[in-house]
């Protein structure tokens, strides 16, 4: 017969500390990427052949051999973009920026293993807790 | 002990009121997602180009479809405020449930952040259109979370009746674009014959893709918090949360046929507000209002149905005691979890003026991809534990296993996605979660009542 | 000073006023109503879920 747990009640102050330890901890979640300078994908510029991009020291940008045409643009696209806003120049700084998809497989297998081996915590754990529970749940006499 | 409570009268008992039908399920879910066309998806275009997009959005449509189905069947069954929450103290335990409960909490509450700092910056550029640049966006963005957080604290009817409206007009903005751009005569407006190109990475994009394909839909097993609010939760739940589904498939269809008719893919993939930019781009100025106003609705009805849902998903740990208890308490007068939609006011404003969005949308998304993750565990568990008759469903979903295995699967490429894209904050995510679970399992849970937890009046599960 | 300043003021103080709202009124339902009866919510009470043996039973929630 399972003995029915009694939890020990919790002050007003416990109660505070423990709301606040875990916002404490969201913030440094949000906020150790941004410190360790880990953020978002990694992008790169791909110039197309032809077209090349020299930076100044006061870094303004000036293309060489930039036309529509070289940045794959047919027509119809380059309307669209004079639409929006942009010239050539304009739309080469987002047509040439690229995403980097190159894995690094360490990397790649150290979250696997953080991931599967969270889920496999959570749900051992689990377990034995609600072995618990529904022992109290359906033994337990009052 | 409940069971004998139960069968006597109790009037000093008070419990969340049951008010609530399927159009105000329909109006939870949608709400919160239907920003998401507004905004976001049009990063899965940057990813994968056009085609990539839309491969995700039939793809990452499937995985909440899958989703869909087995949100319906376990929440009509359990019946908690708690939603998830309460599903995985029922079926897998406690630990499962307080991260369940925090995933909750921290996409729900994130979004809301990241919504009214939109709302904020909307009427900025509103208002530098009508000549005054440089407005600060930060009165708006505390308005928009008071006034909503007052909404939420006075009640769940009208909270859910006001997002109806508006969550309606957002939908209907999206369809007047798509009437105004005259789909009938492909190449007067729309271009995309022109516009149109091959996959630009390759396949490895498309998969790259589904990381923002997710924004198409994420939020529609919010649903589920509305749980112990429903007049009838076996039959609202279901039925608000497919049309739900159905509604989001046909607006994402919409948006993408609309936007890449219109905007050249590169520029589309790092846009903050393409279907704005479409409308603009028609030259329209009805339609150019028309969906000024839906992105700013769509943007509100999502931070409302937020705070609902963050709050009930607070309320309910704090019920068990899985936090302090103190946020368990229901207002005597309106019914609502007050204490819990209070606290949360603060922490959301405060999302909102780190500087943070990128990190704090990125951490709502993979706090409801964990969220996913955790359903098909559930639900193998749910149906091994009490086999159907065993206890009165209001939903049976059919295929079983195939939908839980399809969404495991699912969920394994998006975490792969998200890996390709976001591989540090990932692991900084993982990481955060880890060492709450052991908070909670060495210091929290001392707190917690064992066998009080299972609340639901079924029979010893199979096996234990 | 414009349409917009004013608004902007205007949205601050109708802020700083909501939210003192609720928090006077959470302050005020603490101390009028006793703390066990804004804890007795509870989990799960939905006529879908009552037992079959025992339907018809009252005391759920309308």
């Amino acid at each position: 017969m399972a003995q029915k747990y009694d939890p020990p009640k919790q002050s007003g102050l416990g109660q505070f500390i423990d709301s606040f330890f875990l916002m404490a901890l969201v913030y440094a979640a949000l906020l150790l990427p941004i410190l360790l300078g880990l953020t978002g994908g990694a992008t790169e510029t791909v110039l197309p052949d032809g077209v090349t991009q020299i930076e100044a020291e006061d870094g303004t940008v000036t293309w060489q051999g930039l036309t529509w045409e070289s940045l794959g643009q047919n027509p119809t696209m380059q309307a669209q973009w004079e639409k929006l806003g942009y010239d050539v120049e304009a739309a080469a700084e987002i047509i040439t920026t690229r995403f980097d998809y190159s894995i690094a497989p360490l990397s790649l297998l150290i979250t696997a293993i953080a991931i599967i081996g969270y889920f496999i915590f959570l749900v051992t754990m689990s377990e034995k807790e609600y072995r618990e529970v529904i022992a109290e749940k359906f033994d337990a006499r009052r | 002990m409940t069971d004998q409570a139960l069968g006597q009268a109790q009037p000093q008992r008070i419990n969340l009121l049951k008010v609530l039908g399927p159009a105000h399920v329909w109006a939870l879910g949608v709400g919160i997602v239907l920003v998401g066309e507004f905004m976001g998806w049009n990063f899965s275009v940057g990813k994968g180009g056009a085609f990539g997009s839309l491969i995700a959005c039939w793809v990452i449509g499937l995985l909440y479809t899958c989703v869909a189905m087995i949100d319906s069947e376990v929440t009509s069954t359990v019946a908690a405020a708690g939603g998830q929450y309460a599903q995985a103290k029922h079926t897998i335990g406690p630990l499962m449930a307080f991260n369940v409960g925090l995933y909750l909490v921290m996409a729900y509450t994130m979004l809301e952040a990241a919504d009214a700092l939109v709302t904020g910056d909307l009427i900025a550029i509103a208002a530098a259109q009508f000549g005054h640049p440089g407005l600060d966006p930060r009165p708006f963005v505390v308005l928009t979370i008071a006034l909503l957080a007052l909404l939420n604290y006075r009640g769940v009817f009208m909270t859910l009746s006001v997002n109806f409206v508006i969550t309606a007009a957002a939908f209907t903005s999206i369809v007047i674009l798509f009437i105004g751009v005259q789909p009938w005569n492909p190449g007067a407006v729309l271009q995309h014959q022109g516009l149109l190109t091959d996959l630009p990475y390759g396949w490895i994009g498309v998969l790259a893709a589904f990381q923002f394909g997710i924004w198409y839909y994420l939020g529609i097993e919010g649903t589920c918090q509305a749980a112990e609010e429903v007049r009838s939760a076996g039959r609202a739940l279901p039925l608000g949360t497919m049309s739900g589904i159905i509604t989001l498939l046909i607006a994402a269809s919409l948006t993408w046929y609309i936007t890449t008719g219109l905007i050249p893919w590169e520029y589309l993939g790092q846009d903050l507000a393409p279907l704005y930019t479409a409308s603009t781009l028609t030259g329209s100025t009805v339609l150019h209002v028309f969906l000024f106003v839906g992105t700013i609705f769509s943007a509100v009805a999502s931070a409302n149905g937020c705070i609902n849902d963050a709050s009930r998903a607070w309320f309910s740990m704090g019920r068990d005691r899985y936090m302090p208890v103190w946020f368990g308490a229901v207002h005597p007068r309106y019914r609502t979890p007050f204490r819990a939609i209070l606290f949360l006011i603060p922490i959301a404003v405060s999302f909102a003026f780190t500087g943070l969005l990128d990190q704090v949308i990125t951490f709502s998304i993979l706090s409801g991809l964990l969220g996913y993750t955790f359903m098909p565990i559930n639900m193998h568990k749910f149906r091994k534990k009490w086999p159907l008759g065993s206890i009165r469903r209001g939903y049976v979903h059919p295929w079983h296993p195939l939908p839980a295995i399809v969404l495991l699967s699912l969920c394994t490429a998006t975490y792969f996605a998200v890996f390709l894209g976001y591989g540090v904050q990932l692991l900084a995510m993982i990481g955060f979660y880890i060492v709450v679970s052991l908070w909670f399992a060495f210091h929290r849970y001392k707190y917690v009542r064992r066998g009080d937890q299972f609340t639901m009046p079924w029979p010893r599960p199979l096996g234990y | 000073m414009d349409i917009w300043d004013i608004a902007s003021y205007a949205a601050w103080i109708a802020s700083g006023l909501i939210l003192l709202w609720m928090v006077a009124d959470a302050i005020k339902v603490n101390r009028d109503f006793d703390e066990s009866l804004l804890m007795s919510s509870q989990e799960g009470i939905d006529e879908l879920l009552e037992d079959p043996a025992a339907a018809g039973r009252p005391g759920r929630e309308g």
